[in-house]
């Protein structure tokens, strides 16, 4: 495709199709410097005429009275016809047939003259449009080069701060956040082929290794079996966490009033052994915060950031989640101790599959959707999401819903700040 | 023969491990970009099994380096992209082969077995000496039509012994290039290995020991 496009190119601006807005515009030009001098030229031999005409009567009639020499009537404005009027017209009719023939030359001069101030400006009119066009040639044949596999490409428009310019950074701006989005997705299906592939591979070559083994017994047969069953189970949460991202970046579908308090304590209460497993205390402060949503996505959303603030902690560490009302939004925020994250790394943590290094093995359960699932939940809730670094290492995310007028929340249940601390 | 297998998915990486175990070459692990490297600095690999998408240091750095150092090393690389783009780039990295993931373990097997007999000098696939003949892929040894029952380190051996034809070879040699890093290095393995080999090749005798040098056949 692109390439028949690039052989069209030059021939579409050579071709001189009223299409083109090069032809227009010399078009334009030229038909405007014709108006413009057909009606100046007409003023000029109109005011010629009518003064010849005065000029002659004058002559003839003063001529015949007095006798006077001709020339006296020389205030002419136009030298050509100086001589009507130095003609000694006895005779009347000779000055008007003279005069007539001069008139005819002179609408000959000025037709040419028309003529050629006509074809000046169309000439000139098709090198400035040319000009003028010059960025424009260079956006479409720029343009018309850049494919879905060179989204690299800018335009680069070089020159004043002019529309043309505007338009060419404009695009530039397209193409930059374009190619971004480009490069998400590719990430996103090479990792999600990568996530998919990989336990396929393991699944298959732990089934081909067993069969291939000369000494097989039904409990060496028996383990592969158990092993495969663990590996499915994986398998499975990676397929659901998947099918999550994309229905949540659908949307939401329908909005209910909820309260971010209550779900974080139901979601608090199911992680409760996990944490304490861990060794680490939580702290709570869950304040009413309530807000409008999907409330199984939302619950999910808290769900992940605890996941996430348990398993990227440290022995004895710490947790904190509290839900609020700030302003005119329902906030929960997670906050974690942790190893140090670079400030730089935190925007690569909510990307799809997308772990910190350090983390070697990938089969712990975990495939990096956590976060991103967190992101897309969070967007499709119109509701910010901000996320920093802690100086003493770990994450701190806070997430601020559009919060509902305290009516439209509905009854909400909530744990008094602390409670829930172990 | 002596393998390294760089995939971060645990369970893909045993499951390799044993199979190509079976297969009687010595298998190390690596679990990420920098592990492998550090692998290879340390031991001499025949064949590196290397996943593109490694943690640390991605899969096309470690074939990179691994390339540059111009080693006998020949490198297999595994990925889950199966674009004809991605193979053109693993092969321009320096890859020797390349096998889109999923793939069957008997032709990871028999890809490795094709890039181990690219070793300078190239092998032929079946190694004979006398009425000895061994076929690596087959994992069969005759010795005068009568087939032979092989452990896979006996094996191992005999098939390193061939390959070197003539030459000798030492039991540190062996020790590096039959056996994995789990072997220790302090034991006689090597010398119980040889002395059972000898015993199941039977008369007259093939295995030539080099006094303070090694083996030879």
């Amino acid at each position: 495709m692109a390439h028949a496009h690039r052989s069209l190119a030059p021939r579409r601006w050579l071709r001189l199709s009223p299409r083109s807005a090069r032809v227009r515009l010399t078009l334009l030009y030229g038909g405007m410097t014709m108006l413009l001098g057909t009606a100046i030229l007409a003023l000029v031999y109109l005011l010629s005429y009518h003064s010849a005409q005065v000029a002659t009567v004058t002559t003839a009639i003063s001529g015949r009275k007095r006798g006077s020499p001709p020339g006296s009537v020389a205030a002419f404005p136009v030298g050509a016809l100086h001589r009507l009027v130095q003609v000694p017209a006895p005779d009347h009719t000779i000055a008007v047939d003279q005069r007539n023939s001069d008139f005819s030359h002179l609408l000959e001069i000025l037709w040419v003259g028309l003529a050629l101030t006509t074809l000046g400006s169309a000439v000139i009119g098709w090198f400035a449009a040319g000009r003028v066009l010059r960025p424009l040639r260079k956006i479409t044949s720029t343009a018309q080069t850049i494919s879905a596999g060179s989204l690299n490409q800018r335009l680069a428009l070089a020159g004043p701060d002019d529309e043309f310019k505007r338009l060419g950074d404009t695009l530039d701006a397209l193409l930059a956040r374009l190619e971004a989005s480009f490069d998400a997705q590719r990430r996103f299906v090479a990792n999600a082929s990568h996530e998919l592939r990989t336990p396929l591979t393991a699944e298959r070559t732990m089934l081909q290794v067993a069969l291939a083994d000369p000494d097989m017994t039904v409990d060496s047969l028996r383990a592969t079996c158990e092993e495969l069953l663990v590996a499915g189970v994986e398998q499975e949460r990676l397929l659901e966490a998947l099918l999550t991202l994309t229905s949540s970046e659908r949307g939401v579908d329908h909005v209910e009033p909820l309260d971010l308090a209550t779900i974080a304590d139901t979601v608090l209460r199911s992680r409760d052994a996990q944490a304490r497993a861990r060794g680490l205390s939580v702290q709570t402060s869950l304040r009413p915060a309530p807000a409008g949503g999907d409330p199984a996505l939302v619950r999910r959303l808290i769900d992940n950031l605890l996941d996430n603030a348990i398993d990227h902690n440290i022995p004895g560490g710490e947790v904190t989640i509290a839900t609020a009302v700030v302003g005119t939004t329902a906030v929960i925020s997670v906050a974690n101790t942790g190893p140090p994250i670079p400030a730089d790394q935190i925007d690569r943590l909510f990307d799809p599959f997308q772990r910190l290094d350090g983390r070697s093995a990938r089969d712990d359960g975990h495939h990096g959707l956590g976060l991103s699932i967190v992101r897309a939940i969070a967007t499709a809730h119109d509701a910010r999401l901000s996320a920093h670094a802690r100086p003493a290492g770990g994450l701190a995310v806070t997430v601020s819903f559009p919060a509902a007028s305290a009516s439209a929340a509905g009854p909400h249940v909530s744990a008094p700040p602390g409670v829930l601390s172990t | 023969m002596r393998v390294l297998v760089a995939e971060d998915h645990k369970r893909l990486a045993t499951a390799l491990a044993e199979g190509l175990r079976r297969e009687g070459m010595a298998v190390d692990l690596a679990f990420d970009g920098r592990d492998a490297l550090d692998h290879a600095a340390v031991n001499r690999y025949d064949v590196v099994v290397l996943d593109r998408d490694l943690p640390l240091l991605h899969g096309d750095e470690v074939c990179r380096s691994l390339a540059d150092a111009r080693s006998e090393t020949r490198i297999l690389m595994l990925t889950a992209s199966s674009t004809i783009r991605d193979r053109v780039e693993g092969l321009g990295l320096g890859a020797d082969d390349y096998l889109p993931k999923p793939f069957d373990f008997a032709e990871l097997v028999a890809r490795i077995r094709a890039l181990a007999r690219r070793s300078s000098p190239p092998l032929p696939p079946t190694l004979a000496h006398g009425d000895l003949a061994l076929d690596p892929s087959r994992r069969t040894a005759v010795r005068d039509t009568r087939p032979l029952s092989l452990s896979p380190k006996e094996f191992g051996v005999l098939e390193y012994l061939l390959a070197a034809d003539g030459r000798v070879v030492s039991a540190e040699e062996l020790l590096e290039r039959v056996w994995d890093e789990a072997a220790n290095p302090f034991t006689h393995t090597v010398k119980t290995t040889v002395g059972r080999l000898r015993a199941k090749l039977g008369e007259p005798p093939v295995i030539e020991t080099v006094r303070e040098g090694g083996y030879r056949i």
